[in-house]
């Protein structure tokens, strides 16, 4: 019976793309008079189905080999397409990774769009984002994921811009749009180079030709740094970061899945590129120093934000950084376990703030406070999924942070150093969170807020428990099992004795430097001109984008006027200059009537007539 | 069958100037709507009795006409044109469907529509240098006319401008005609693969230089483009969608058809330039659109642009670039047609298409939800998203041409991330953001204006996910012009180009 499943399971994104199909009657107006909520069950169902089906998929290949679906897609010349499916322990569990957190969200957001009029048209977009991500989970072909990334890329466009009618949200939907696309064009390249090499574009293909080291080094090194461009605007790392923070405008229940799913379909697809990078030390260390100067930027980039939401995007942003730099050093294992870890974490955080967001109706955080003892269940949900998202307790994070220097012990004190110092920023910015939202004196708008509906509460739970479980999980699943006997050398034992209780204790300063950090809220920007420098270069994220918009988006204005004016007056002019004046300028085209226009007619059919005439009388 | 294709529009198109004043504009759409059916249903005989397998011509007619001239009446098709043909009979038939039912002459109008239709028609089919000529010029006097007389307030002076450029451009086409038939003593304009080739080599370049002045006009290709916004701007939404899916693809069907096959050995020789123009043109289009403040003068510049990668697939000349090329042909047809449907219809409803004043039109409510939905698909479609045939089309194009002209490939691929910016700027003006009160009493959109769209958004998708089913018509055809291509070149033996291909070394130098 399993085995139908595990048989079937290319289908489990199905279930999305079919919810989001069945949605349209709903969402086109013809089904008005029946509201609008049959549209949000069915999509609700369909990820249950997609979960089910994943899920004992996912039990069913415990006792089987990982093996590749082939499907020829199409053949042109001496291209020849074939679209590839992996079925592994690892693929099914992602597919079924996607289709929970789907779930949760999803009926999550019944109690957060209560009152949304539009409500299919955001369950339809849900179930295209759930297709695209459960898609890429199980894709094993370069191609199929780059068109599944993109269909992420408009998906995340129509959720971000689903309340189309707020300024804000209308540019952070373009700007989520072409950051991605600018990833997503430089990835193309890469494709269609890679594809030009003579190379197949399933991942075991790519492996096996990378393994041939069949290009030049400069060669090799421009494919790897397109190739990264891809999941650089996916993961929100810098210089492609801006999008993320800006596309917490949209709806909450598509921004659990955007920061703890979506982010790692990116870099899922750059671990399985992994061995392409291997092909240039350029391409794996550009993964490195960008995954680092986004961990470390963007997690400093925290402290200063008073977005609820934003700041949260930010961490995300330094945690992807943290799976760059594993990818980068070749440690995919410990890159899937992060994305794991992280997911889950990162998903029950925003579902706490989905619900302070929706009772307070701000997600401006100097407006909270005091809500600790008015929301209790949201606030136990943050503070488990805050304690899940940092080395504190041995959480999942801290799991995967010491296997990943129990596989990898000669990692530099740098790396250490960077682990350490994102931790500790992380704890520091989640406790000032907290202490901001739920602690101190309520507000204005906080006095009166209630607990979360049970819509909301049930799958708050839900992720809270499964966030404790994630470290009994790992145990369970064997998925810290060392890979390779490491040798017991002094600099491992060292490692392994002293930076995981570095990790924690540097967790526990973060926490108490929050604690005790003076918090003022009408007063939180400094009057003292050098903090007030530093405070303003992070809230806006070192004045990175006011950069981009002297540069790059200066240039491509400037380029686009200039090619219009050149057309208007080189162009055009020239055409005029050139005898034609008389026709186009002046009287003559201003009157001309039908009169005229058979005249020109006639001019032709003359002057083609007497063409033919001279072919025909002339001499051959 | 092909003749009648060219005459049962011609026979109407005369005698619908006898059809009595009393029956309406809406009653003739009617019987026109069947007429264009009928003739949609004979392509599409014609398209299911095709052998694709067959590279040669098929349904081939041959008459003798004009012998003194060396002038024969002989019509084919093969796979490089049915596909167009077809595209061109599904395209009058929505042209015809979304024409107003309020329409002043509308006896004029349809007769035109048909002339123009068996002008493209025979363009197509015309197996003959001076007959593919003839049609050409038929095709150009409806279409003046048809801006002319129902465009928009600058009408006289755009159509003008479009029957001078593409008078010229027929000159021109002539002129190289004449040349190569002349100059290689062949008996007869009838169209004979590879003719060029023996002439001197600076005889070739000038005749196809000739040629492709012609051909680069009808396109358009930067800079004998600025005829195509002024035309689209002020054409009726009908005329746009026939301009925009089949007129231009008369062009870039001369490319292929006559640029590539009477002179393939100039062609490799002048290619390198070609390339680096088809980069320019679709840069150049491409960044002219993201300033434009009409929306239909927006998609007017993206058909340059995405003009501009047929001419860099043909520069290029491998059989993987050309049957990208055929296939952009069919993708830009669909897609842009599309577009100037939908642009159309927002145009009407809301009696403007600058993008300064439109706003919020997504509204469900009061606003076009549907067309904007619609219009987001077209403008993803565009920019080569997975999924749909405008994808399928570009990777086809640039994995064609990237290994013989990296940097102008790359610099195209940059062009298409260019699509989305200016498209997404038209999606956040005209449709994010709060209706204002001006649109607050939009007439509906009724069923059959969408139909059109829902339609060809549909094709988008089915051959966007199953590309097989229109690159089989081609495959064959294609393989037949590149051969043609390799074999006769004496630059580069065949054991050279073999292994500059294999070597990944571009194979000719690029001029830049």
């Amino acid at each position: 019976m399993a085995d139908i499943f595990l048989q079937t399971c290319w289908f489990v994104p199905f279930y999305g793309a079919l919810g989001a199909l069945l949605t349209l009657p709903w969402s086109s107006g013809l089904l008005r008079p029946i509201g609008q909520r049959p549209a949000a069950y069915i999509n609700i169902l369909m990820t249950l189905f997609s979960l089910i089906h994943g899920g004992i998929a996912s039990a069913a290949i415990a006792g089987h080999d990982r093996y590749q679906i082939v499907v020829p897609w199409f053949q042109a010349a001496d291209l020849d397409v074939s679209l590839a499916i992996e079925v592994s322990s690892v693929s099914l569990g992602g597919a079924t990774l996607v289709a929970l957190l789907c779930f949760l969200a999803q009926i999550f957001g019944l109690g957060y769009l209560e009152k949304e009029v539009s409500l299919a048209r955001f369950y339809g977009l849900m179930g295209l984002f759930e297709a695209a991500l459960g898609g890429i989970a199980l894709s094993d072909s370069l191609l199929l994921s780059y068109g599944l990334l993109e269909m992420l890329t408009l998906s995340t466009y129509l959720l971000v811009g689903f309340w189309y009618a707020q300024p804000l949200v209308v540019t952070a939907a373009r700007d989520a749009f072409l950051t991605k696309r600018v990833g997503d064009i430089i990835l193309l390249m890469g494709i269609v180079a890679l594809s030009s090499y003579g190379t197949g574009l399933t991942f075991s293909e790519l492996e096996a030709w990378a393994a041939t080291s069949p290009v030049p080094d400069g060669v090799a090194t421009l494919l790897g740094l397109s190739l990264i461009a891809g999941p650089i605007g996916k993961c929100a790392q810098f210089p492609l970061h801006l999008w993320l923070d800006e596309a917490m405008e949209g709806p909450n229940p598509a921004s659990i899945l955007r920061n703890s799913v979506v982010v790692a379909a990116g870099a899922y697809v750059l671990i399985r590129l992994q061995p392409v990078f291997t092909l240039s030390p350029v391409a794996s260390d550009t993964l490195i120093l960008i995954g680092t100067i986004t961990a470390i930027g963007a997690s400093l980039m925290t402290l200063a934000q008073i977005d609820i939401k934003r700041t949260l995007s930010h961490s995300t942003s330094a945690f992807m950084g943290l799976v760059f730099v594993a990818v980068g050093l070749g440690q995919v294992d410990i890159a899937l376990l992060l994305l794991f870890a992280h997911a889950i974490a990162k998903a029950l955080i925003f579902m706490s703030i989905g619900g302070i967001i929706l009772n307070t109706n701000t997600q401006n955080i100097t407006e909270l406070g005091g809500l600790g003892s008015r929301m209790p269940v949201t606030a136990l949900a943050f503070l488990v999924g805050g304690a899940g998202s940092t080395c504190l307790l041995p959480s999942g994070v801290f799991l995967t942070f010491r296997h990943w220097l129990e596989e990898f012990p000669q990692m530099s004190i740098a790396g250490v150093a960077v682990l350490v110092i994102v931790n500790l920023v992380t704890a520091l910015s989640l406790t000032r969170l907290f202490r901001l939202v739920f602690l101190g004196e309520p507000q204005m708008k906080t006095r009166r807020a209630p607990e979360v509906n049970w819509l909301m509460a049930v799958p708050m739970l839900t992720m809270t428990i499964l966030t404790i479980l994630v470290p009994v999980a790992l145990y369970r699943w064997d998925l810290l099992a060392l890979s390779h006997e490491t040798s017991p050398a002094t600099h491992s034992t060292m490692m392994l004795q002293v930076v995981p209780p570095l990790l924690l204790l540097s967790g526990l300063v973060g926490v108490g430097i929050g604690l005790i950090l003076p918090l003022l809220r009408t007063g939180a920007r400094s009057m003292n001109p050098a903090i007030r420098f530093c405070q303003d270069l992070l809230a806006y994220d070192f004045y990175v984008e006011r950069i981009y918009k002297v540069t790059v988006v200066w240039a491509v204005m400037s380029l686009s006027r200039l090619s219009v004016l050149f057309d208007r007056y080189v162009v055009d002019g020239l055409v005029n200059a050139t005898g034609l004046a008389t026709l186009f300028s002046g009287q003559a085209l201003r009157y001309s009537s039908s009169g005229q226009s058979q005249f020109y007619v006639l001019t032709i059919l003359v002057g083609t007539g007497l063409l033919v005439f001279l072919a025909a009388t002339l001499p051959f | 069958m092909l003749s009648a294709l060219i005459f049962i529009p011609l026979t109407i198109a005369a005698l619908i100037g006898l059809v009595p004043e009393r029956f309406t504009a809406n009653w003739l759409r009617s019987a026109m709507l069947v007429v264009a059916s009928v003739l949609f249903g004979l392509t599409v005989v014609i398209a299911w009795q095709f052998d694709p397998s067959n590279p040669g011509f098929q349904w081939v007619e041959q008459r003798t006409w004009l012998e003194i001239l060396g002038v024969s009446y002989s019509l084919g098709v093969d796979g490089l044109s049915l596909p167009l043909l077809v595209l061109n009979g599904f395209l009058t038939l929505v042209a015809i469907g979304c024409t107003s039912t309020t329409l002043d002459r509308p006896r004029f109008y349809y007769s035109m529509m048909l002339l123009l239709n068996a002008g493209v028609v025979g363009a197509f089919v015309a197996q003959d240098l001076i007959l593919f000529f003839l049609f050409y010029e038929l095709e150009l006097i409806p279409l003046y006319f048809l801006i002319a007389i129902w465009g928009g307030s600058q009408r006289s002076y755009a159509a003008t401008k479009f029957l001078l450029y593409t008078a010229i451009s027929g000159v021109a086409i002539l002129a190289s005609f004449l040349g190569i038939v002349w100059l290689t003593d062949a008996p007869s304009f009838s169209y004979t693969p590879g003719l060029g080739s023996s002439l001197a080599l600076g005889t070739q370049v000038i005749l196809l230089s000739t040629l492709l002045v012609g051909l680069a006009i009808k396109i358009p290709i930067f800079p004998f483009h600025t005829w195509l916004p002024d035309a689209h701007v002020e054409a009726s939404t009908p005329v746009s969608v026939l301009l925009a899916g089949v007129l231009l693809k008369l062009g870039t069907y001369g490319l292929l058809r006559f640029g590539v096959g009477l002179f393939p050995q100039a062609w490799l020789e002048i290619a390198p330039w070609l390339a680096t123009l088809a980069a320019v043109s679709a840069l150049y289009g491409a960044f002219a659109a993201i300033s434009q403040q009409d929306m239909k003068k927006m998609v007017a510049y993206s058909s340059i642009a995405h003009m501009g990668y047929i001419l860099l697939a043909a520069a290029a000349g491998t059989e993987l670039s050309l049957l990208g090329a055929e296939a952009q042909m069919i993708a830009h047809g669909l897609i842009s047609a599309l577009l100037f449907l939908l642009v159309g219809i927002v145009a009407k409803k809301t009696g403007t298409r600058d993008l300064n004043v439109l706003r919020g039109l997504l509204n469900p409510e009061r606003g076009l939800p549907m067309v904007g939905s619609l219009i987001i698909l077209g403008v993803m479609a565009s920019s080569g998203l997975p999924g749909m045939m405008g994808f399928i089309a570009e990777f086809m194009v640039f994995r064609g041409c990237f290994l013989v002209y990296p940097v102008q490939t790359l610099a195209c691929i940059v062009g298409t991330g260019l699509t989305a910016v200016y498209f997404l700027l038209m999606i956040n003006r005209v449709f994010f953001g709060r209706l204002p009160d001006r649109f607050d009493h939009l007439p509906p959109v009724q069923w059959f204006e969408t139909l059109p769209a829902f339609v060809i958004a549909g094709l988008l998708i089915v051959y966007g996910l199953q590309p097989a089913l229109f690159l089989d018509w081609s495959k064959a055809q294609v393989a037949t012009i590149v051969p043609g291509l390799v074999l006769q070149q004496d630059v580069l033996d065949s054991t050279l180009l073999h292994d500059a291909l294999v070597s990944q070394s571009p194979v000719r130098p690029s001029p830049i």
